[in-house]
């Protein structure tokens, strides 16, 4: 930027590209009567909130469940996916490389549906249906292509060398991975965390054909509310939706700052 | 593969009854339905489950869906894989979903015809259901009918039948449009020119669809922006209709205006009507999945759903039609149905039951939606 005047007007900008959608959902939440050519609603009513927090709604007990079920898919796409990503890096020619490759996207790029119904015949044979264990094996599916993804980045631009000096150094196995690996692809780690954690937060489908209603996750909440045409709690619903997305984005950022 | 389930369901055991709760199964009724309505799931989670618990010692879990046709497709997919092990008792269901359940053998009966509270509902309602035959696999529970909404603020007398409608569009250019199929109230609206023109069965189909989609075609130039785009929801219709847009807005609940006014979504001169001809009207049902998990509570929950007290409470919290025929009420019966408080903008239930049309078979209305698409948004 050449000016300080550009760069505040831009921030100032983006600024209001992003925020201005959540302020109007919040305006959304507590209008009661929003017409046109009203500017600002005709009346402002707690109704949307009283009900999201009342016992008639699950909204509450559905943001538990989205978060631990987010925390607990993002640990463990990232657990699954270091030793996988760190192999695909190191060994850039192996046979079948192309395919592994192509088999880890193809959750992702098949039909929802058609996957998540083969899913569910799976977790069906295993018991696992109507369970929180199965809805987060199964979130695995499409979180952990991106996870490895991400982490094949980072392990591409992490020199082995150091690896190998911390050993000759007579570093163990274990200390290798914890003193020099980790930190080193820190930022790719944090990211692929973020982003398995975000494409569990979002699962709709998933959820609802392998949790059969009995587990409720926010999006569940969100899209029947949606579906049923109440802007008022949909706005409400949505806000709780993208908090914990906005949370985890700001402390995202703020801890990756120093490893830059 | 029965020793592999065992042994993980024994390894999973303390897991799965902390999550699921296994041990209340006896007692717990799961009950399928669409979850997105604040006055339902208020009604459900609060005193149907209370009732319930009191005087069945049940307790009702609410099965959320956003759509009734996810649930149908894992059934499908249960049933294929020879799971037994189902999730929900009872599902809330009608038309499309139930001709797709009862094609695939998910659901359970019949059952519906034994249960006492069956006798009160108009014949015709235990019979078909969007032209499917019912055979006893699900119980009617409520009723549904299409009706249109208008602002007196801007419409004096509104037009009384599909014609005069397509008459008022003609001499109002921009002013009216329906909701694109498939949704399901746009469907509905098509639907009832298919019936203007007496195709409520396959073998009337092909000239009746021929005369609707000419007429269809010919109103378009004159719906909003030309009929070149449709409104893709209710939610679209209801917004370019507060927004003064368009003048008529459409909904399958007739007390939809009085809940947006409620909501201070429309304006407080809105009103609704219904053409004299008469309007498509349904009945929606309870069912029971082939696997559910507790039969004896569906029944209980059914039986109980479809007495005179719960509908009436039902219909009090709703404020949706009553659906159980009135020539067949006591006399006191039928003194607290119309005690009913109704909006200001709902029509009572016997102008509605007067000009309610039966819906055409369910095979009829998918083909019809693909015909629209293809002859009249297209071409």
């Amino acid at each position: 930027m050449k000016r300080p005047a550009d760069l505040i007007a831009l921030i100032v900008l983006l600024g209001a590209a992003a925020i201005g959608p959540l302020v109007l959902l919040a305006v959304w939440s507590v209008s009661n009567g929003w017409l046109w050519p009203d500017i600002t609603p005709r009346g402002y009513s707690l109704r949307a909130w009283e009900y999201v927090f009342s016992s008639a709604s699950t909204a509450l007990p559905a943001l538990g469940t989205s978060t631990g079920l987010a925390l607990t898919v993002a640990t463990a796409s990232v657990l699954l996916a270091l030793p996988a990503a760190k192999t695909l890096a190191r060994h850039p020619r192996f046979t079948g490389r192309n395919a592994i490759f192509a088999l880890l996207l193809l959750p992702v790029a098949a039909p929802p549906l058609a996957s998540t119904l083969g899913l569910h015949r799976i977790l069906l044979a295993a018991g696992l249906t109507d369970t929180l264990a199965g809805v987060a094996l199964a979130h695995l599916v499409p979180a952990l292509p991106y996870a490895t993804l991400l982490l094949v980045g980072s392990f591409r631009r992490f020199d082995p060398a150091l690896e190998a000096l911390a050993r000759t150094l007579g570093a163990s196995p274990l200390r290798v991975w914890w003193s020099v690996i980790l930190p080193g692809i820190a930022p790719g780690l944090a990211t692929a965390f973020l982003l398995a954690f975000l494409v569990s937060w979002g699962q709709y489908l998933i959820t609802l054909v392998i949790g059969g209603g009995r587990v409720v996750t926010l999006p569940l909440e969100l899209v029947a509310f949606q579906r049923g045409g109440d802007d008022g709690i949909t706005a409400a619903l949505s806000l709780i939706f993208v908090a914990p997305c906005l949370l985890a984005a700001f402390v995202g950022t703020r801890w990756l700052r120093p490893l830059r | 593969m029965t020793r592999l389930r065992t042994r993980r369901q024994v390894l999973l055991a303390p897991l799965t009854t902390a999550v699921v709760g296994c041990t209340r199964r006896r007692t717990e009724v799961a009950f399928a339905m669409w979850s997105g309505d604040e006055a339902r799931n208020r009604h459900f989670r609060g005193p149907v489950a209370e009732t319930l618990r009191s005087r069945y010692g049940l307790e009702l879990r609410i099965l959320g869906y956003g759509d009734i046709a996810e649930f149908i497709s894992k059934l499908l997919s249960e049933k294929s894989a020879g799971s037994t092990a189902g999730s929900a008792d009872v599902v809330w269901i009608n038309g499309e979903n139930f001709r797709l359940a009862k094609q695939g053998g998910v659901l359970h009966g019949p059952f519906a015809d034994s249960l006492p509270g069956a006798a009160l509902y108009p014949a015709e309602a235990r019979r078909r259901d969007f032209g499917t035959p019912i055979n006893g696999l699900e119980a009617p529970w409520q009723k549904a009918q299409f009706v249109l909404g208008y602002d007196t603020a801007r419409v004096q007398e509104p037009p009384r039948s599909l014609d005069a409608l397509a008459a008022w569009a003609r001499s109002h250019p921009g002013r009216f449009t329906y909701i694109a199929p498939p949704d399901f109230t746009g469907s509905a609206f098509i639907r009832h020119a298919l019936l203007r023109f007496d195709g409520a069965t396959g073998s009337r189909y092909p000239e009746a669809s021929a005369k609707a989609l000419a007429f269809l075609r010919d109103l378009r130039p004159f719906l909003w922006r030309k009929g070149e785009t449709y409104p893709p929801s209710v939610r679209e219709q209801d917004r370019l209709f507060a927004n003064q847009e368009i003048d008529f807005a459409m909904s399958y609940g007739p007390a939809f205006a009085s809940e947006r006014m409620a909501r201070g979504e429309f304006p407080a001169t809105t009103r609704t009507f219904v053409f004299d001809e008469g309007t498509l009207s349904n009945y929606n049902y309870l069912a029971i999945p082939f696997n559910a998990p507790n039969l004896r509570g569906a029944l209980t929950f059914i039986e109980h759903l479809q007495s005179f007290d719960a509908l009436l409470d039902l219909s009090k919290a709703l404020k949706s039609p009553f659906p159980l025929d009135p020539d067949k009420l006591t006399a006191r019966q039928k003194t607290s149905v119309e005690a009913l408080p109704r909006g200001p903008a709902t029509l009572p239930d016997s102008i509605l039951a007067a000009h309610a049309l039966p819906e055409p078979d369910a095979e009829v209305l998918v083909r019809f939606e693909k015909d629209w698409q293809e002859q009249v948004a297209r071409g």
